[in-house]
């Protein structure tokens, strides 16, 4: 038994990335997902909204924010197309993996951004889907997606071959309402964002039920429609509790030990935005970025939408070699950066 | 009996709300009219439509200029969706009558707090109405209130809050707008973070008092140190403010009347229902839930069967409910906005603030070809549930159903709707083309979908099918 004295749990802020556009290029426009590469690029998964789908890409940033390129670009439900992307992974020879929940299928691109093969198909069958959507793939190129309509997990190999599956509807354990985001941990345990049931669940590879975590409500150790979930090497969960608009963090044992609003500041293409439009300078000095807002504006979309530095759409948790912990904003359109400290 | 229910049910269900499915309408007949009424003016007793499932489908943020589209394909969704049918159907009229434009802001958050507020107040009394809507930052900029200031006054706001939302021209003189407007001084909105870098922002109301002219001022025979709450306050006592809204209550909920601009000089076509009207109002304080029940309760409404022109709101609205697709979030949802701008309605965006031209002036010849052309190709896949279940209850029938019964059977789904003597010969005539309509075996079946698939494409080309 060790005698040493459990260290607090401290996440710190490091950075934003990101700034809207209506435009391809730079900037991210309703941005669903990212992963990082061994190289340190960072794609970013552009889902957009359906009015205006021609802008659905990934974007390829480096972490001093230089714009590199994109991929994916042309909505539509031909190869190397995207329609609505959910999520996306990267496999051991670092191919990207991709969700799409209105053509059910995963799409996959080399880390060049060639396009090299999709699979999947509409369906309740084994290797069929009803809107997928998260995507995690383990150390031996398993892959796991979230079959939400389905209310399922799906285990395929890394070319796509149905491995098992297991769920089912309800809110039982081991059953799923809508399940969105899946991750896997260093054990090679995997966890899943329950939608619906407002929690996370855990299973073994082969989808045996381990634990669940949370319940329905806006305390600590509450979830409201969770998207996603990353783990640590130390068992830490980092929670996208995206119907709450924050970030919840749980210890190995499912305490809570962090509840983040969000603290976004502006990001290096803001700056150079700034630096060359002064008088937009002077119209954001004048506003103010974290309003008192009157008593019936007080559900979390609420503040959310109107408080800068808090996360508003959640969607995605992702940590990084490096430990460096993402959390992706699909409605402010960038994505923050924590750390734990060391 | 049960068929006169059915069709007025049917009836206060596409005017207090977007039309019911025919086993929502049995429902309703079930519990009865009294109590359907109570019901709709009380939204509170049924649950909020789950947003949740809305956004985690479409990544509704402040995008840029475009996101108005989505949110204009939400508005539609939440109609087709909710359980509170009255509260979407009076956002929408109070939308109608406190017309505010998005092309001049541009700021969409703005225009959906505006329409949030409408739901939250839209069957309160109109002294909450008012002062909400002053405090509404898309309308305060809408009408320029936010230019104006104690040193310059800016008469927009002071004007159209009395020409246009509440006695109509002839009830005051160029004196009350002026003295209105310098009441209303100081009332303004925060200035919203920009849009860059993170997209658009909604704000709220700032009242700056050092902005405020705090003189004396005279309003409609009244003297005082006015501010804007003291305008209303004097403004919702006058007989001409009831007298107004009835006629929006009228021509928005029982029939056509002229466009506002001519209410001067022709009188409503029904005085009593507006006298009934008005005096709901001034029993109750001014509130929009008397003075509906009234309306929903009388003679007059009863009988005002297909006396509206839809907007094309109501038209797509109504339309998707009976096909019965977009009930969970799908694709396609935003080219319903787009069909309902192409038809003239752009909602979150009235072209003036006189706000939309209704009646007969929803019809031009590019109109009635979008409206006629959207509803037949809503018809065209019969696999839709609201199809398929219109064509199980023709199965119902029996073997083989006459063509006579086949054409009654579809009007009576649809509505029940009331078919002119040349449009039921032409829908007789196509029944008649194909005999029987059997169900016997699987080509028939098929053969037979194909054709109560024609036919309700006909029945929706119909002039008829224009009224609601």
């Amino acid at each position: 038994m060790s005698t040493q004295t459990a260290t607090a749990f401290q996440l710190d802020y490091v950075k934003t990335i990101g700034s809207v556009t209506v435009q391809l290029g730079r900037g991210f426009i309703n941005p669903y997902d990212v992963a990082v590469s061994q190289d340190g690029r960072i794609f970013v998964l552009n889902r957009c909204d359906s009015a205006r789908a021609q802008l659905v890409r990934v974007g390829i940033i480096n972490w001093d924010e230089d714009y590199l390129g994109e991929f994916g670009k042309g909505y539509g439900p031909g190869d190397g197309q995207l329609m609505l992307p959910v999520a996306m992974a990267l496999d051991s020879q670092e191919r990207f993996h991709i969700t799409d929940e209105h053509t059910h299928q995963v799409s996959i691109f080399d880390l060049s951004g060639e396009f090299v093969k999709k699979w999947g198909s509409s369906g309740s069958g084994d290797g069929q889907f009803n809107g997928p959507a998260g995507i995690a793939i383990d150390a031996d190129d398993h892959i796991y997606v979230a079959d939400q309509h389905n209310h399922r997990l799906q285990k395929f190999t890394a070319d796509g071959q149905f491995v098992t599956q297991w769920g089912g509807a309800g809110s039982e354990p081991g059953q799923f309402n809508m399940p969105w985001g899946v991750t896997v941990d260093t054990q090679g345990d995997v966890y899943v964002a329950d939608w619906r049931n407002d929690r996370i669940q855990k299973f073994t590879s082969s989808g045996a039920f381990l634990a669940s975590y949370g319940e329905s409500g806006n305390s600590d150790g509450q979830l409201h429609r969770p998207s996603g979930v990353a783990v640590d090497p130390d068992g830490y969960m980092y929670i996208s509790d995206w119907g709450n608009e924050r970030l919840q963090v749980l210890s190995p044992d499912g305490d809570c030990v962090a509840n983040l609003r969000g603290q976004a500041t502006l990001s290096k293409w803001a700056e150079e935005f700034f630096a060359v439009n002064p008088d937009e300078r002077e119209t954001r000095a004048q506003s103010n970025l974290v309003p008192a807002l009157p008593p019936h504006l007080s559900a979390p979309h609420h503040v959310s939408s109107q408080t800068e530095p808090y996360f508003w759409g959640p969607v995605s948790v992702k940590l990084d070699r490096e430990g460096r912990l993402f959390v992706t904003e699909a409605n402010r359109h960038r994505v923050q950066v924590y750390q734990r400290a060391k | 009996m049960a068929d006169k229910d059915l069709a007025l049910m049917a009836h206060l269900m596409r005017r207090a709300g977007f039309g019911a499915t025919r086993e929502e309408l049995e429902a309703y007949v079930a519990k009865g009219y009294e109590e359907v009424v109570e019901d709709l003016l009380h939204p509170e007793r049924f649950p909020e439509l789950d947003d949740t499932l809305f956004c985690r489908y479409y990544a509704l943020g402040s995008t840029m200029v475009d996101a108005t589209v989505m949110w204009h394909a939400r508005w539609l969704y939440r109609m087709i969706n909710t359980q509170r049918p009255l509260e979407e159907k009076m956002a929408l009229f109070w939308h109608h009558v406190f017309a505010t434009g998005w092309h001049k802001s541009e700021n969409t958050p703005a225009m959906v707090h505006q329409m949030d507020t409408f739901r939250r107040n839209g069957l309160s009394d109109m002294r909450t109405i008012l002062l909400d809507l002053s405090r509404d930052p898309a309308m305060l900029d809408w009408l320029d209130n936010n230019e104006n200031h104690k040193s310059a006054a800016n008469e927009n706001y002071g004007r159209e809050l009395l020409e246009l939302f509440s006695m109509g021209v002839g009830n005051y003189s160029e004196q009350d707008i002026k003295n209105a407007a310098r009441a209303f001084t100081g009332w303004t909105f925060a200035q919203p973070i920009p849009l860059y870098p993170y997209g658009y922002y909604s704000t709220h109301f700032e009242y700056r008092e050092g902005d405020h002219d705090d003189s004396e001022k005279t309003f409609l025979g009244h003297t005082g140190r006015f501010n804007g709450e003291d305008i209303i306050d004097i403004v919702v006592q006058q007989p001409a403010t009831p007298r107004f809204i009835a006629r929006h209550l009228y021509n928005f909920f029982v029939a056509d009347e002229p466009q506002v601009p001519a209410w001067q000089i022709e009188p409503p076509q029904d005085p009593e229902a507006i006298e009934a009207m008005c005096q709901a109002y001034t029993e109750s304080d001014g509130n929009l839930r008397a003075m509906l029940r009234v309306l929903f309760n009388s003679a007059s409404f009863k009988a005002a069967r297909f006396k509206r022109v839809k907007s094309p709101t109501e038209l797509i609205a109504g339309t998707i409910r009976l096909v019965g697709t977009h009930r969970f979030p799908e694709p396609g949802l935003h080219d319903l906005a787009t069909a309902s701008t192409a038809m003239g309605q752009f909602l979150h965006n009235a072209p003036t603030v006189e706000g939309w031209h209704t009646g007969k002036e929803w019809i031009d010849g590019g109109t009635l070809t979008e409206r006629v052309n959207f509803a037949v190709n809503e018809m065209a896949d019969v696999s839709k549930p609201g199809i398929q279940d219109m064509i199980q209850r023709l199965r119902a029938q029996g073997p083989a159903v006459a063509p006579e019964t086949f054409v009654d059977t579809c009007l009576d789904l649809m509505g029940p709707l009331e078919m002119g003597d040349e449009a039921r010969r032409a829908l007789s005539r196509y029944a008649h083309s194909g005999g029987e309509l059997r169900f016997g075996t699987p080509e028939e079946a098929d053969a037979s979908a194909a054709r109560v698939g024609r036919m309700l494409q006909l029945i929706v080309a119909t002039q008829e099918y224009q009224f609601g």
